[in-house]
Protein backbone atom coordinates (compact mmCIF):
# COMPACT_ATOMS: atom_id res chain seq x y z
CA UNK A 1 0.00 0.00 0.00
CA UNK A 2 1.42 3.37 -0.98
CA UNK A 3 2.15 6.02 1.61
CA UNK A 4 -0.54 8.26 0.04
CA UNK A 5 -3.20 5.55 0.32
CA UNK A 6 -2.20 4.73 3.89
CA UNK A 7 -2.51 8.43 4.72
CA UNK A 8 -5.94 8.54 3.02
CA UNK A 9 -7.26 5.53 4.93
CA UNK A 10 -5.85 6.91 8.20
CA UNK A 11 -7.53 10.29 7.51
CA UNK A 12 -10.89 8.59 6.87
CA UNK A 13 -10.66 6.60 10.09
CA UNK A 14 -9.61 9.72 12.03
CA UNK A 15 -12.49 11.78 10.60
CA UNK A 16 -14.97 8.99 11.27
CA UNK A 17 -13.80 8.95 14.87
CA UNK A 18 -14.09 12.70 15.28
CA UNK A 19 -17.49 12.87 13.62
CA UNK A 20 -19.31 9.90 15.11
CA UNK A 21 -22.51 10.42 13.08
CA UNK A 22 -21.45 11.03 9.62
CA UNK A 23 -24.17 11.33 3.87
CA UNK A 24 -25.09 12.48 -0.52
CA UNK A 25 -23.59 11.98 -3.90
CA UNK A 26 -23.23 8.35 -2.99
CA UNK A 27 -21.79 5.49 -5.03
CA UNK A 28 -24.56 3.23 -3.70
CA UNK A 29 -28.20 4.34 -3.89
CA UNK A 30 -30.43 1.54 -2.58
CA UNK A 31 -30.93 -2.17 -3.23
CA UNK A 32 -31.67 -2.77 -6.94
CA UNK A 33 -30.98 0.88 -7.66
CA UNK A 34 -28.87 2.29 -10.49
CA UNK A 35 -26.87 5.49 -10.17
CA UNK A 36 -25.53 7.46 -13.12
CA UNK A 37 -23.13 10.33 -12.38
CA UNK A 38 -21.44 12.77 -14.74
CA UNK A 39 -19.06 15.49 -13.61
CA UNK A 40 -17.24 18.32 -15.36
CA UNK A 41 -14.45 19.63 -13.17
CA UNK A 42 -13.21 23.05 -14.26
CA UNK A 43 -11.44 21.76 -17.40
CA UNK A 44 -9.18 19.57 -15.26
CA UNK A 45 -11.32 16.48 -14.94
CA UNK A 46 -14.35 14.91 -16.59
CA UNK A 47 -15.92 11.74 -15.25
CA UNK A 48 -18.83 9.48 -16.11
CA UNK A 49 -19.89 6.66 -13.78
CA UNK A 50 -22.64 4.07 -13.68
CA UNK A 51 -23.26 1.72 -10.76
CA UNK A 52 -25.86 -0.92 -9.94
CA UNK A 53 -26.48 -1.95 -6.32
CA UNK A 54 -27.68 -5.58 -5.85
CA UNK A 55 -27.83 -4.87 -2.09
CA UNK A 56 -27.86 -1.65 -0.09
CA UNK A 57 -24.27 -2.10 1.04
CA UNK A 58 -22.47 -2.64 -2.25
CA UNK A 59 -22.59 -1.66 -5.89
CA UNK A 60 -20.71 -2.62 -9.04
CA UNK A 61 -20.12 -0.72 -12.21
CA UNK A 62 -17.58 1.35 -14.01
CA UNK A 63 -16.57 4.70 -15.26
CA UNK A 64 -14.37 6.85 -17.39
CA UNK A 65 -12.14 9.60 -16.05
CA UNK A 66 -10.34 12.12 -18.21
CA UNK A 67 -7.66 14.21 -16.52
CA UNK A 68 -6.07 17.23 -18.19
CA UNK A 69 -3.03 18.79 -16.58
CA UNK A 70 -3.12 22.58 -16.39
CA UNK A 71 0.63 22.49 -15.65
CA UNK A 72 2.11 20.75 -18.69
CA UNK A 73 -0.91 19.78 -20.82
CA UNK A 74 -0.58 16.01 -20.19
CA UNK A 75 -3.79 14.04 -20.28
CA UNK A 76 -4.95 10.68 -18.93
CA UNK A 77 -7.99 8.76 -20.12
CA UNK A 78 -8.83 6.11 -17.56
CA UNK A 79 -11.57 3.52 -18.07
CA UNK A 80 -12.27 1.31 -15.08
CA UNK A 81 -14.50 -1.27 -13.42
CA UNK A 82 -15.19 -0.63 -9.73
CA UNK A 83 -16.66 -2.22 -6.61
CA UNK A 84 -18.16 0.17 -4.01
CA UNK A 85 -18.77 -0.89 -0.44
CA UNK A 86 -20.69 0.77 2.38
CA UNK A 87 -18.31 0.33 5.31
CA UNK A 88 -20.57 1.89 7.92
CA UNK A 89 -23.82 3.84 8.09
CA UNK A 90 -25.24 5.76 11.01
CA UNK A 91 -28.96 6.42 10.76
CA UNK A 92 -29.98 8.86 13.48
CA UNK A 93 -33.27 10.64 14.05
CA UNK A 94 -32.10 13.88 12.37
CA UNK A 95 -29.03 12.81 10.42
CA UNK A 96 -27.36 10.17 8.32
CA UNK A 97 -23.65 9.49 8.01
CA UNK A 98 -21.72 7.07 5.86
CA UNK A 99 -18.30 5.70 5.19
CA UNK A 100 -17.82 4.24 1.72
CA UNK A 101 -14.75 2.59 0.23
CA UNK A 102 -14.08 1.42 -3.29
CA UNK A 103 -11.53 -0.17 -5.51
CA UNK A 104 -11.17 -1.18 -9.10
CA UNK A 105 -8.96 -1.66 -12.12
CA UNK A 106 -8.89 -0.71 -15.76
CA UNK A 107 -6.87 0.71 -18.62
CA UNK A 108 -5.30 4.11 -18.98
CA UNK A 109 -4.32 5.98 -22.09
CA UNK A 110 -1.57 8.57 -21.63
CA UNK A 111 -0.98 11.54 -23.92
CA UNK A 112 2.77 10.92 -23.79
CA UNK A 113 2.50 7.26 -24.84
CA UNK A 114 0.69 5.44 -27.64
CA UNK A 115 0.19 2.28 -25.53
CA UNK A 116 -2.56 1.70 -22.97
CA UNK A 117 -1.49 0.50 -19.57
CA UNK A 118 -3.01 -1.26 -16.58
CA UNK A 119 -4.29 1.02 -13.83
CA UNK A 120 -5.91 0.40 -10.46
CA UNK A 121 -7.87 2.74 -8.26
CA UNK A 122 -9.00 2.98 -4.66
CA UNK A 123 -10.81 5.56 -2.62
CA UNK A 124 -13.14 6.44 0.19
CA UNK A 125 -15.87 8.88 1.10
CA UNK A 126 -16.97 10.02 4.51
CA UNK A 127 -20.15 12.07 4.63
CA UNK A 128 -22.58 13.57 7.10
CA UNK A 129 -25.98 15.08 6.40
CA UNK A 130 -28.92 16.66 8.14
CA UNK A 131 -31.75 18.51 6.36
CA UNK A 132 -29.77 21.76 6.67
CA UNK A 133 -26.09 20.80 6.72
CA UNK A 134 -23.97 18.55 4.50
CA UNK A 135 -20.29 17.67 4.63
CA UNK A 136 -18.26 15.15 2.69
CA UNK A 137 -14.65 14.23 2.18
CA UNK A 138 -13.75 12.06 -0.77
CA UNK A 139 -10.39 10.77 -1.94
CA UNK A 140 -9.73 8.95 -5.21
CA UNK A 141 -6.40 7.40 -6.05
CA UNK A 142 -5.41 6.24 -9.55
CA UNK A 143 -2.13 4.39 -10.01
CA UNK A 144 -0.27 2.89 -12.92
CA UNK A 145 3.36 2.17 -13.68
CA UNK A 146 3.63 5.67 -15.21
CA UNK A 147 1.49 7.84 -12.95
CA UNK A 148 -0.01 8.35 -9.54
CA UNK A 149 -2.89 10.80 -9.23
CA UNK A 150 -5.03 11.49 -6.22
CA UNK A 151 -8.12 13.70 -6.21
CA UNK A 152 -9.18 14.91 -2.78
CA UNK A 153 -12.56 16.68 -2.62
CA UNK A 154 -14.11 18.38 0.38
CA UNK A 155 -17.67 19.66 0.20
CA UNK A 156 -19.44 21.75 2.82
CA UNK A 157 -23.04 22.75 2.19
CA UNK A 158 -26.00 24.47 3.80
CA UNK A 159 -29.64 24.39 2.80
CA UNK A 160 -31.58 27.68 3.09
CA UNK A 161 -34.71 25.69 3.93
CA UNK A 162 -35.60 22.13 4.87
CA UNK A 163 -36.84 20.32 1.77
CA UNK A 164 -39.70 17.84 1.83
CA UNK A 165 -39.89 14.49 0.06
CA UNK A 166 -42.00 15.76 -2.88
CA UNK A 167 -40.34 19.17 -3.03
CA UNK A 168 -37.28 20.76 -4.58
CA UNK A 169 -34.13 20.67 -2.48
CA UNK A 170 -31.69 23.57 -2.74
CA UNK A 171 -28.19 23.61 -1.31
CA UNK A 172 -25.34 26.12 -1.39
CA UNK A 173 -22.05 24.25 -1.63
CA UNK A 174 -18.43 25.24 -1.16
CA UNK A 175 -16.05 22.73 -2.72
CA UNK A 176 -12.31 22.44 -2.36
CA UNK A 177 -10.33 20.02 -4.52
CA UNK A 178 -6.66 19.13 -4.73
CA UNK A 179 -4.86 16.99 -7.31
CA UNK A 180 -1.54 15.22 -6.98
CA UNK A 181 0.75 14.02 -9.79
CA UNK A 182 1.14 17.40 -11.55
CA UNK A 183 -2.45 17.73 -12.72
CA UNK A 184 -3.05 21.03 -11.02
CA UNK A 185 -1.30 23.10 -8.36
CA UNK A 186 -2.92 24.36 -5.21
CA UNK A 187 -6.51 24.02 -4.14
CA UNK A 188 -9.33 24.50 -6.64
CA UNK A 189 -12.18 26.21 -4.80
CA UNK A 190 -15.68 26.33 -6.25
CA UNK A 191 -19.05 27.73 -5.21
CA UNK A 192 -21.94 25.57 -6.35
CA UNK A 193 -25.70 25.52 -6.36
CA UNK A 194 -27.13 22.05 -5.79
CA UNK A 195 -30.74 21.32 -6.73
CA UNK A 196 -32.54 18.00 -6.68
CA UNK A 197 -36.06 16.72 -7.06
CA UNK A 198 -37.28 13.18 -7.61
CA UNK A 199 -34.58 11.11 -9.29
CA UNK A 200 -32.60 14.04 -10.69
CA UNK A 201 -29.72 15.87 -9.04
CA UNK A 202 -27.94 18.84 -10.64
CA UNK A 203 -25.03 20.78 -9.20
CA UNK A 204 -23.38 23.70 -11.02
CA UNK A 205 -21.21 26.69 -10.29
CA UNK A 206 -17.76 28.11 -10.87
CA UNK A 207 -14.29 27.95 -9.42
CA UNK A 208 -12.76 31.11 -7.98
CA UNK A 209 -10.88 31.59 -11.30
CA UNK A 210 -14.12 31.45 -13.25
CA UNK A 211 -14.13 27.89 -14.60
CA UNK A 212 -17.29 25.82 -14.82
CA UNK A 213 -17.81 23.08 -12.27
CA UNK A 214 -20.88 20.88 -12.73
CA UNK A 215 -22.32 17.53 -11.73
CA UNK A 216 -25.40 15.58 -12.79
CA UNK A 217 -26.76 12.49 -11.10
CA UNK A 218 -29.68 10.18 -11.71
CA UNK A 219 -31.02 7.44 -9.40
CA UNK A 220 -33.47 4.86 -10.69
CA UNK B 1 -66.54 -28.99 20.48
CA UNK B 2 -63.52 -29.50 18.27
CA UNK B 3 -65.46 -28.08 15.30
CA UNK B 4 -66.46 -24.93 17.17
CA UNK B 5 -62.86 -24.29 18.34
CA UNK B 6 -61.64 -24.80 14.78
CA UNK B 7 -64.31 -22.44 13.40
CA UNK B 8 -63.46 -19.78 15.97
CA UNK B 9 -59.78 -20.06 15.08
CA UNK B 10 -60.47 -19.79 11.34
CA UNK B 11 -62.73 -16.77 11.88
CA UNK B 12 -60.14 -15.03 14.06
CA UNK B 13 -57.42 -15.66 11.48
CA UNK B 14 -59.66 -14.43 8.68
CA UNK B 15 -60.45 -11.28 10.64
CA UNK B 16 -56.72 -10.63 11.13
CA UNK B 17 -55.88 -11.13 7.47
CA UNK B 18 -58.86 -9.20 6.15
CA UNK B 19 -57.91 -6.14 8.18
CA UNK B 20 -56.81 -3.58 5.64
CA UNK B 21 -55.10 -0.53 7.03
CA UNK B 22 -52.11 1.67 7.23
CA UNK B 23 -48.70 0.89 8.64
CA UNK B 24 -46.94 3.95 10.00
CA UNK B 25 -43.19 3.63 10.51
CA UNK B 26 -40.93 6.13 12.21
CA UNK B 27 -37.62 5.94 10.38
CA UNK B 28 -34.12 7.04 11.34
CA UNK B 29 -31.80 8.66 8.79
CA UNK B 30 -34.59 10.15 6.70
CA UNK B 31 -32.98 13.48 5.78
CA UNK B 32 -32.61 13.47 1.97
CA UNK B 33 -35.45 13.08 -0.56
CA UNK B 34 -33.08 11.99 -3.34
CA UNK B 35 -31.72 9.17 -1.23
CA UNK B 36 -35.13 8.17 0.15
CA UNK B 37 -36.57 7.34 -3.28
CA UNK B 38 -35.58 3.72 -2.75
CA UNK B 39 -38.19 3.43 0.00
CA UNK B 40 -41.10 4.24 -2.29
CA UNK B 41 -39.64 2.11 -5.09
CA UNK B 42 -39.17 -0.92 -2.85
CA UNK B 43 -42.63 -0.77 -1.27
CA UNK B 44 -44.35 -0.35 -4.64
CA UNK B 45 -42.82 -3.69 -5.69
CA UNK B 46 -44.71 -5.39 -2.85
CA UNK B 47 -48.09 -6.71 -4.12
CA UNK B 48 -49.69 -5.99 -0.73
CA UNK B 49 -49.00 -2.25 -1.00
CA UNK B 50 -51.68 0.13 -2.28
CA UNK B 51 -50.07 3.48 -1.47
CA UNK B 52 -46.96 4.94 0.15
CA UNK B 53 -46.23 8.33 1.64
CA UNK B 54 -42.86 9.59 2.89
CA UNK B 55 -42.35 12.61 5.10
CA UNK B 56 -38.90 13.92 5.97
CA UNK B 57 -40.34 16.41 8.44
CA UNK B 58 -42.16 13.69 10.41
CA UNK B 59 -39.45 11.03 9.77
CA UNK B 60 -42.41 8.94 8.66
CA UNK B 61 -43.04 6.26 6.08
CA UNK B 62 -46.71 5.24 5.85
CA UNK B 63 -47.84 2.29 3.78
CA UNK B 64 -51.45 1.47 2.98
CA UNK B 65 -52.04 -2.20 2.43
CA UNK B 66 -54.56 -3.66 0.04
CA UNK B 67 -57.81 -5.12 1.37
CA UNK B 68 -57.15 -8.46 3.07
CA UNK B 69 -53.39 -8.10 3.23
CA UNK B 70 -50.74 -7.20 5.78
CA UNK B 71 -46.96 -7.00 5.76
CA UNK B 72 -45.09 -8.70 8.63
CA UNK B 73 -42.81 -6.45 10.72
CA UNK B 74 -39.78 -8.47 9.68
CA UNK B 75 -40.52 -7.75 5.99
CA UNK B 76 -41.06 -4.05 6.73
CA UNK B 77 -37.68 -3.88 8.48
CA UNK B 78 -35.97 -5.72 5.62
CA UNK B 79 -37.47 -3.35 3.05
CA UNK B 80 -36.33 -0.26 4.93
CA UNK B 81 -32.88 -1.76 5.52
CA UNK B 82 -32.53 -2.48 1.79
CA UNK B 83 -33.47 1.13 1.10
CA UNK B 84 -30.71 2.20 3.50
CA UNK B 85 -32.69 3.16 6.60
CA UNK B 86 -33.58 1.89 10.06
CA UNK B 87 -37.09 1.55 11.48
CA UNK B 88 -37.58 3.05 14.91
CA UNK B 89 -41.25 2.18 15.51
CA UNK B 90 -44.06 0.41 13.66
CA UNK B 91 -47.70 1.22 14.30
CA UNK B 92 -50.82 -0.07 12.54
CA UNK B 93 -53.60 2.51 12.23
CA UNK B 94 -56.92 3.00 10.48
CA UNK B 95 -55.96 6.37 8.93
CA UNK B 96 -55.84 6.05 5.15
CA UNK B 97 -52.57 7.18 3.57
CA UNK B 98 -54.52 9.82 1.62
CA UNK B 99 -55.57 11.38 4.93
CA UNK B 100 -51.98 11.33 6.20
CA UNK B 101 -50.87 12.96 2.94
CA UNK B 102 -53.49 15.73 3.37
CA UNK B 103 -52.48 16.22 6.99
CA UNK B 104 -48.82 16.58 6.00
CA UNK B 105 -49.73 19.07 3.25
CA UNK B 106 -51.76 21.22 5.65
CA UNK B 107 -48.90 21.19 8.17
CA UNK B 108 -46.45 22.31 5.45
CA UNK B 109 -48.57 25.41 4.60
Amino acid sequence: MSRALKLGVASAIALAAVVPVISSAKPIAFAHGTTVMAEYGAGTMEELQIFYAPRYFYSVGGGHLALQSDIDGRSRDITYARFNYLVKRWNREDSQANVFAWGGAGRANLSESSDDEFTWNAGFQVDYETRRVYASLKSDLYESSSFSHRLDTLQLAVAPYEHEYDGVATWLVVQGRRYTGEISDGTETAILLRVFKGAVWVEAGATTDGKLQAMFMLNF
Amino acid sequence: MFKSILMTGVLLMAAGVAQAGTIEMKVNGLVCAFCARGIEKSFHKNPAVADVVVSLEDKLVAVQTKEGTDIPDQELRATLTDAGYDIKTIERTDSPVAAIRERLKSLAK
